[in-house]
């Protein structure tokens, strides 16, 4: 059948599985977005208000499905615009296929209007690229491409297409899609010796991160820790992959993870990590991390292992396999006296709910409400910053791919964007964006795109007027020298809702705070919950940046 | 413990390949000292040979980054003690303080044949390890090197075996 290169993109969509796709259009795009128009009955189109939005929306929908989110893009600023989502995604491990228009093949490396090296740009950020110079070579390309995508560890890739190619004729073949098979590459032995090294363990604890989602592995981690009775800490990318109401889980790790969590990380004779990468938030001394402790790493990528912190045993493959054969390998085990002494740690690591004054709310009660409010379905997204580990520490995530979040890049505005690839997504859940003023301030455009599909999203702004957790930093270790942190912004988020067609809610202090959010969730339309927090809230506990648990800091002021 | 090891990539040699891996290098912040590409013998395949200094973990991670390159097939660590190495080196030396016997006496216990008279100058071309061509260099240091061009290392594993078998 010949078809133009648009519409082979199209079918390869199709081929895929691909009913949504997140973009803008423009010149270098013109073929495809004519293309997407003749297949509008298959495929939806979700138009965003800038390309960053869009990259961050294909995101948020991949997190939230397990499917590889699909994001389209002009050349030039268009194309450059998906680099800080793409990144994001990266950094995440996060399936995402994004296309590129460019300008045509004659007018390639003649900066030509809106002609950039796209490929050149995001070489570092995805898992591989492509320029699809051939209109021959474009639908093996695009399988090439999501098959990358979905493999082994995922990622983004990116496919750029000059518009000549686009517009060329080809004949085109549909191929169906092969399983994605990874291979376990440990063997019987490796098995063997980590279960013994299990086996002979007192004090275990389990560090487990985002490739337990990503592998979709939460009844195999949940089998394996009930079997060999251990405590489970999680990075915040691992969040939802081990039900918080589970009594082995502990919490997060880290940075601004709990009290039993860095004692038990200090105080364990075994580690077992599964799907983690000892970031340098989890880690913050390498040199000293678990080094009382044996460890066993369980992960999809081999480069993984001996990165940041030296490792006794690694398992390879995908979780889902590796810990089914662990979990078949290893005795079972009873670790009472140890289980006692971190829930004694536990009931240390409390941390004030009560706010700063009646003229504030405070997070740690927006957040509980919010839990009492929402299903376990429900998908709660983030932007970054103080807000972001609030709801790390506190919000009970009982379900996989419940949670967005830029774990890895910490991208400020990535909330928004997600949230709309979430809502789009799951139309039969509720979608609640956590997000703070300053991360707000940086997409918020994307209300338009909130408004034009009617997505029922809540977005509930930690308003506390500055640029809290560089502000926190400044506290602790800048000697109180505010730089840049007080923008002095006079922007009402609930009149700026309303601008945008969306309804506007404000909690002025704890009390208001119930009432409110109830009201919010029962509008079932999209709406801004401005919530007035104190600017002197702070994120606790926290490990300074290079240390370890014995530094932690448990107050401020 | 620091030391020098060869590594052999076997490649797709699609466009942008030598960039993706040598980019590798800075992102990573992975030593490289030498760096040679050429066809592989297979069609559409390249084979580059990478001098890098690290210790032994360094190295690993190494090859275990530069094998999350799509485009790259094989990367593997040559065994030191059974693999043969070599390079090739032009070097312009001046004659202007030394006598011409002088340099020559060096060079032919090299087996560095002599390419070109200069007025000024004799180019000589030789070949040999790494080794052997960072020592010629250094006792033609004395007269004068006016400049040098050296190739880089190719380097193959001893015996049957080969990078590219059942790829």
């Amino acid at each position: 059948m010949q078809l133009t290169g648009a519409e082979i993109i199209a079918e390869c969509l199709l081929e895929q599985g691909v009913d949504t796709v997140f973009g803008y259009p423009g010149g270098a795009v013109l073929n495809i977005y004519d293309a997407l128009y003749k297949y509008s009955d298959k495929i939806t189109h979700i138009l965003s208000a800038h390309e960053q939005g869009a990259a961050h929306a294909a995101d948020g929908y991949a997190r939230t499905t397990g499917k590889p989110g699909v994001v389209i893009a002009t050349s030039g600023p268009g194309a450059t615009n998906l680099v800080t989502g793409i990144a994001t995604a990266y950094m995440d491990s996060i399936p995402m296929v994004a296309i590129t228009g460019n300008v045509s093949t004659d007018l390639l490396a003649r900066d030509s209007f809106q002609e950039v090296d796209i490929t050149g740009i995001t070489m570092p950020i995805t898992k591989h690229n492509f320029i699809v110079k051939n209109v021959a070579d474009l639908a093996n390309v695009l399988r090439k491409a999501f098959k990358i995508a979905m493999s082994g560890r995922k990622g983004p890739v990116l496919v750029d297409i000059p518009k000549d190619v686009t517009g060329a004729k080809f004949d085109f073949e549909p191929v169906a899609p092969q399983p994605i098979i990874n291979e376990t590459s440990s063997e019987k032995a490796d098995f063997e010796s980590a279960a013994k090294a299990i086996n002979n363990a007192k004090r275990p604890i389990i560090y487990m991160g985002g490739g337990v989602v990503s592998s979709d592995a939460e009844k195999q981690l949940v089998a394996f820790a009930e079997k060999i009775d251990c405590p489970v800490a999680t990075s915040i990318m691992g969040l939802g992959g081990f039900p918080a109401s589970h009594p082995l889980f502990m919490g997060t790790i880290g940075m601004h993870g709990g009290y039993e969590t860095g004692m038990a990380t200090a105080d364990c004779d075994l580690m077992i990590t599964v799907g983690a990468r000892f970031s340098d938030r989890v880690a913050g001394d390498r040199n000293k991390f678990g080094e009382n402790a044996t460890i066993i790493q369980l992960d999809i990528d081999k480069a993984e292992i001996n990165k940041n912190v030296k490792t006794d045993y690694n398992l390879i493959g995908d979780l889902k396999d590796t810990l089914q054969i662990l979990t078949d390998t290893v005795e079972k085990s009873e670790h009472k006296d140890w289980i006692a002494k971190v829930e004694e740690w536990g009931k240390k690591s409390s941390v004030s709910e009560t706010p700063m004054s009646d003229k504030y709310a405070h997070p740690y009660h927006i957040i509980d409400a919010v839990r009492e409010l929402a299903s376990d379905d429900d998908i709660i997204v983030t932007d970054v910053g103080q807000h972001q580990m609030w709801v790390s520490q506190k919000y009970r995530f009982e379900k996989p791919r419940t949670w967005c979040t830029s774990g890895g890049l910490g991208t400020m505005g990535y909330g928004l964007g997600a949230a709309v690839g979430s809502a789009v997504a799951h139309p039969d859940r509720k979608v609640v964006l956590f997000t703070g003023d300053g991360s707000f301030h940086m997409n918020l455009n994307e209300l338009a795109t909130v408004k034009s599909y009617n997505l029922p999203i809540i977005v509930v702004v930690m308003n506390n007027t500055v640029l809290g957790m560089v502000r926190q930093w400044q506290k602790l270790f800048y000697g109180n020298r505010f730089s840049q942190t007080d923008p002095h912004r006079q922007t009402d988020f609930v009149e700026l809702a309303k601008a945008f067609g969306i309804d506007g809610m404000r909690i002025h202090n704890d009390s208001e705070v119930e009432t409110v959010l109830k009201k919010a969730f029962e509008n079932n339309a999209p709406v801004v919950v401005d919530c007035c927090i104190s600017p002197d809230e702070n994120v606790l506990p926290m490990i300074p940046p290079g240390k370890t648990v014995d530094d932690m800091i448990t107050e401020m002021e | 413990m620091a030391h020098k090891q060869i590594i052999s990539l076997f490649v797709h040699n699609h466009p942008g390949v030598l960039l993706r891996v040598t980019s590798l290098f800075t992102r990573r912040g992975f030593n490289i000292d030498s760096l040679t590409v050429s066809p592989a013998g297979t069609d559409g395949y390249s084979r580059m040979t990478i001098r890098i200094e690290g210790d032994d973990n360094a190295i690993e991670q190494f090859i275990n980054q530069v094998m999350k390159i799509v485009d790259v097939k094989k990367a593997e660590a040559l065994p030191q003690d059974s693999s043969v190495a070599s390079e090739l080196i032009l070097i312009k030396v001046s004659t202007k303080t030394h006598n011409d016997n002088d340099i020559l006496a060096v060079t032919s216990s090299y087996h560095a044949s002599l390419v070109n008279i200069g007025e000024n100058s004799l180019t000589f071309r030789a070949s040999g390890t790494p080794d052997e061509i960072d020592t010629l260099v250094k006792e033609l240091d004395r007269f004068g090197i006016l400049e040098m061009a050296r190739t880089g290392i190719a380097a193959l594993e001893n015996g049957d075996r080969c990078l590219n078998n059942n790829s």
